[in-house]
């Protein structure tokens, strides 16, 4: 219909450009529409006011429009009007085909039929037939790497990746020294290696290549259950309680109950029964589980296949936490003897993952040291030396006034959190937070809520305690591992022996739990992030309760300070920290190593030496030089192929000159035939995307038959300009014809034939 | 107006014994120099309480012995006394008065530091002794003192072995952090109750040698701290005593405080 109307085919509108044939001056035809519209409401004007005209009003202004609209039109036609297009030459130019030849092109989704027979059939029904008459065509496939083909026959759907960037970089370079006009992509848009990256992007554009998509595949499953993400932490200390976020999407199956389980080889070491919400809404929910001893450990996380499901395959991932046999060390400073003191380090000396070295002010001029690794540590008082503080992963600060503290110590404090990343832990105390001076101290931005310079804030009342509702999901404050159970298990812990009285919360931090007192509700337990670092306020030196008043059975006051504790050192970076973006490879080879290299200061090092020695799955190992990286001071990459499917380990050493900066260590592993099973659904999405940001058109399978049609109209390769006359379009005529045939109509309505 | 002077004197006799009742917990009981004043901050909230352990007596049949029972030995002037020098050579937030506190009630758990003196006569039922084993194994401290030879010994480990059957009694040596968490005190000699004015002796009974004993969890923390053929507490008592000699009752206020310093740190 389009094309019967206005006799080409929108593709020639959206990329052609408007020009006049004429040649005469756009100004002249303004005047002369203006002239002819003033002309022919001349005689209306004139007669405004004889009664014996029977059209006045507005009725003579629409008479007087729709002449106006005919002569401006006729006027119009006299300049010409064109789309001046750009075409491809026939037969100089190159148009690539490129199937998607990865696993997922073999899901038979189209009525029965492969997605890659689909391709083969599109392809062979004319398609190519039709792209030879006009072009020089190309035929690829791709999968892993891209495949120059003889046939369509030679899609097979069994590649187990789908890169269309390295497809789409490949084509545009085999194709430099041709002239090429376009790319044609037939796909279920399932890239498995990141998308279309913005290089490769930009190349195309730079070339002025469209690229036409045919998507293939169903956009959605009927019935099916996909895991879309698996967030867990990289590193874990042993025997720690850690959270496993999934995220996972569904169709065909809500309110249905459902098990996501985690998988230690065939250990189960945790689950959850969910009910699945909506179809299509992703749905993110937290598992609890031990971390168990020291070593690399890959969980399998997932839900077992559905009844009916269409793509069981999608069910399960792998993931890599590397469970670390360091023993995290928290320096813990206490201005008085209190009972809080004990029971906190009898609640952590049962810890076999942290450790908790402590000082006592006993006497005004005496400490009273805990937990020392050797004779002297300590030795002299609080550390007023970078190294010997950062030592430490973890502080807390019991009831001590900011006044015992030099200025230098003061700002070790701050660099403790800010640069050290270390985690450090208010408690209140009748010299601690305002009442020990905190308000007006330098140090005030560190404490997650507001605080005053009110000396008596400190109370020594009993107070009841409730979880707050930033602290449900909080690892922090799990006593049991329901999550509403755990509410009431705080609602039954004893009352706190006394609290501290703060402000609000500042931006940003998130308060776990409250005391109740007067009727009132007040942080307990908050926390922040601050600089690199972390810090946290308990204000009560009352949590002792929770032992003595509670059977000798009960475990919530180890578990709450076990669990706070290692919140506090957990993520504390040693001097060298390694990491990868991508701990699991699924079908893919290159492995990106970081490596983040400080000091003893936790200064960052840039004039390291650092070296990766990557061990492979069949024991043999390589050393990989790391490069530092520009204008990130003290960051080390490099990039690695992991050649074969398997587990690897990667030991980071840095060195500056002789001295040793230290080591470190992380896992990742490729897994091959993956990918391929998520997101199997047609991405039209990514499709679309591709297609419009580079001048092309996405199409369904169902009409890629226009495409032979619309690829000529290209700016690359040869091509020639074309002007397309406007004056003698159907629709032209039929605006004239409706245009007098509404005027007559009007006339004999309102009887001025 | 007889009526009314009967009626008169049956409220204010009501009154009179209502007050009586109420000063039960804090009694102002005369000791053996004197009345003893309860200080003006005696109401003061604080972290440490010097908290007494009242026991069912061996003596009295399973009570508690009438109102001055073995329990209350030097009580309470020996209690007030003491914290008065916790409080001058310790940053300890002390209160000035003592607490009482037996095995009958959960109230025991909020006093994580308790003080039992002659324990030679104590009488703890199985009930009561299942409540300290409680106590104790939470993280709870019990100090015993003031009772002397092999006969209070004998009777002592009756009420202890039904809080602890399987827990031994061990001699403390001189390495065990309880006699340095303060003051060094390797060099530790017996302290003798005021009884040594009449006997000329340090020692009670045949209780020649100070023991210094205790009871330790699975942790190697100690628990209940046994000071045996010693008085520590006539010690605190008669600190201010011209003729109780200085060295006994230094001694004992360091003993003490390093106890109650252990109990807050172990």
């Amino acid at each position: 219909m389009f094309e019967f109307l206005f006799s080409y085919p929108s593709r020639v509108y959206e990329k052609g450009q408007f020009v006049l044939l004429g040649g005469w001056p756009v100004w002249a035809w303004a005047l002369l529409a203006l002239g002819v519209a003033a002309g022919l409401a001349w005689p209306y004007f004139r007669s405004r006011r004889d009664a014996e005209i029977r059209v006045q009003g507005w009725k003579a202004g629409v008479l007087w429009a729709l002449q106006a609209l005919m002569a401006i039109l006729l006027l119009s036609l006299l300049w010409q009007p064109a789309l001046l297009v750009a075409t491809l030459k026939p037969q100089q130019n190159v148009v690539a085909v490129v199937v998607d030849d990865s696993k997922s092109m073999s899901i038979a989704d189209e009525g029965g039929k492969t997605r890659a027979a689909t391709a083969k059939e599109i392809l062979n029904a004319g398609l190519l037939e039709q792209l030879k008459k006009q072009f020089q065509v190309r035929l690829y496939k791709v999968g892993r790497s891209l495949e120059r083909l003889e046939k369509a026959e030679d899609v097979q759907g069994t590649q187990t990746a789908t890169r269309l960037s390295d497809a789409l970089r490949g084509v545009a370079a085999e194709s430099a020294s041709v002239p090429l006009g376009a790319i044609v992509l037939l796909s279920d848009g399932g890239d498995n290696a990141g998308g279309i990256d913005l290089a490769t992007l930009s190349e195309v554009r730079s070339r002025r290549i469209p690229v036409h998509t045919v998507g293939l595949g169903r956009e959605k499953y009927d019935r099916d259950l996909e895991i879309v993400a698996v967030d867990v932490p990289a590193r874990a200390l042993a025997d720690s309680r850690i959270t496993a976020q999934v995220t996972l999407r569904q169709t065909g199956y809500t309110k249905n109950k459902v098990n996501i389980t985690l998988r230690d080889g065939t250990r189960i070491l945790g689950q959850q029964t969910i009910v699945l919400k909506a179809d299509n809404e992703p749905q993110t929910e937290s598992i609890l589980f031990n971390s168990g001893p020291a070593g690399p450990k890959a969980l399998q996380i997932g839900v077992a296949p559905l009844e009916n499901e269409e793509n069981r395959a999608n069910n399960q991932v792998t993931r890599l936490v590397n469970v670390e046999a360091t023993k995290p060390r928290i320096l813990y400073i206490e201005g008085e003897p209190k009972w809080e003191y004990k029971f906190i380090r009898r609640a952590m000396e049962d810890d076999k993952t942290v450790s908790i070295t402590s000082m006592l002010r006993t006497t005004q001029n005496k400490i009273y040291r805990q937990g020392i690794a050797e004779p002297k540590e300590l030795e002299n008082g609080f550390p007023d030396k970078a190294e010997d503080l950062f030592q430490y992963q973890g502080l807390i600060i019991g009831g001590v006034e900011i006044g015992y503290f030099t200025a230098a110590q003061q700002e070790l404090i701050r660099q403790f959190v800010d640069r050290r990343g270390g985690g450090l832990l208010f408690l209140g105390g009748r010299n601690g937070l305002s009442d020990g001076g905190w308000g007006k101290s330098g140090l005030l931005d560190l404490l997650p809520v507001s605080i005053g310079d009110r000396r008596d804030t400190f109370k020594r009342e009993r107070a009841k305690v409730e979880l707050a509702v930033g602290g449900r999901d909080s690892l922090i404050a799990r006593l049991v591992e329901n999550p509403d159970a755990n509410i009431e298990r705080w609602k039954k812990l004893p009352e706190i022996e006394n609290y501290q009285e703060t402000g609000a919360p500042k931006p940003g931090a998130v308060v776990l739990a409250e005391f109740i007192a007067g009727g009132k509700r007040q942080p307990l337990l908050a926390t922040q992030n601050y600089g690199r670092g972390r810090t946290a306020i308990l204000a009560t030196a009352g949590t002792w309760r929770w032992q003595m008043l509670q059977p000798l059975e009960d475990k919530s006051h180890e578990v709450f300070w076990d669990q706070l504790s290692r919140w506090l050192v957990t993520s504390s970076p040693p001097r060298v920290l390694s990491s990868t973006p991508k701990q699991v490879l699924t079908d893919e080879t290159k492995v990106q190593i970081r490596a983040e290299v400080r000091d003893k200061n936790y200064l960052p090092v840039s004039d390291g030496q650092v070296q990766a020695r990557v061990l492979s799955p069949d024991g043999s190992s390589e050393l990989v030089e790391m490069r530092p990286e520009p204008l990130s001071a003290g960051q080390y990459v490099a990039t690695w192929d992991a050649e074969k499917p398997g587990a690897y380990v990667a030991e980071i050493v840095a060195k500056r000159g002789e001295e040793e900066l230290g080591t470190d260590l992380f896992n990742f592993r490729r897994e091959d035939g993956v990918a391929e099973n998520f997101g199997s659904e047609q991405n039209r999405e990514l499709l679309e995307k591709l297609s419009s940001q580079t001048g092309g058109v996405y199409y369904r399978g169902t009409d890629a038959s226009k495409l032979a049609k619309d690829i000529s109209y290209s700016e690359a390769g040869i091509t020639v300009r074309e002007a397309k006359d406007l004056w003698n379009l159907p629709i032209v005529f039929l605006l004239i014809l409706m245009i007098r045939a509404t005027e007559w109509m009007l006339r004999r309505r309102w009887g001025v034939v | 107006m007889r009526s009314r002077i009967w009626i008169l004197s049956l409220v204010l006799a009501f009154a009179a014994i209502s007050l009586t009742y109420a000063q039960r917990g804090r009694r102002s009981f005369d000791d053996e120099d004197g009345p003893v004043i309860t200080p003006p901050d005696a109401n003061e909230k604080t972290e440490f309480t010097f908290s007494r352990l009242r026991y069912p007596s061996y003596r009295g049949g399973g009570g508690y012995w009438g109102v001055r029972g073995s329990w209350s030995t030097d009580y309470p002037k020996a209690d007030r006394q003491f914290v008065q020098g916790v409080r001058r050579l310790t940053r300890i937030h002390v209160r000035s008065v003592e607490d009482v506190v037996d095995l009958d009630s959960d109230e025991i758990f909020n006093h994580p530091w308790i003080y039992g003196v002659e324990v030679g006569h104590w009488d703890l039922n199985e009930k009561q002794a299942a409540k300290m084993r409680e106590y104790l194994l939470k993280g709870g401290f019990l100090m015993v003192d003031d009772f002397h030879g092999s006969i209070e010994w004998e009777i002592f480990l009756q009420s202890l072995s039904r809080v602890f059957p399987d827990r031994a009694v061990v001699d403390l040596a001189n390495k065990e952090p309880v006699f340095h968490v303060l003051y060094d005190l390797d060099e530790r000699f017996q302290i003798p109750g005021i009884v040594m004015f009449y006997t000329g002796q340090t020692y009670e009974q045949d209780g020649v040698e100070a023991k210094w004993r205790g009871v330790f969890d699975d942790k190697g923390r100690l628990m209940v701290g046994i000071c045996h053929n010693m008085d520590i507490g006539d010690a605190w008592e008669h600190a201010d005593m011209p003729r109780y000699p200085e060295h006994y009752a230094s001694l004992a206020y360091r003993i003490g405080i390093n106890y109650i310093m252990y109990a807050m740190t172990h």
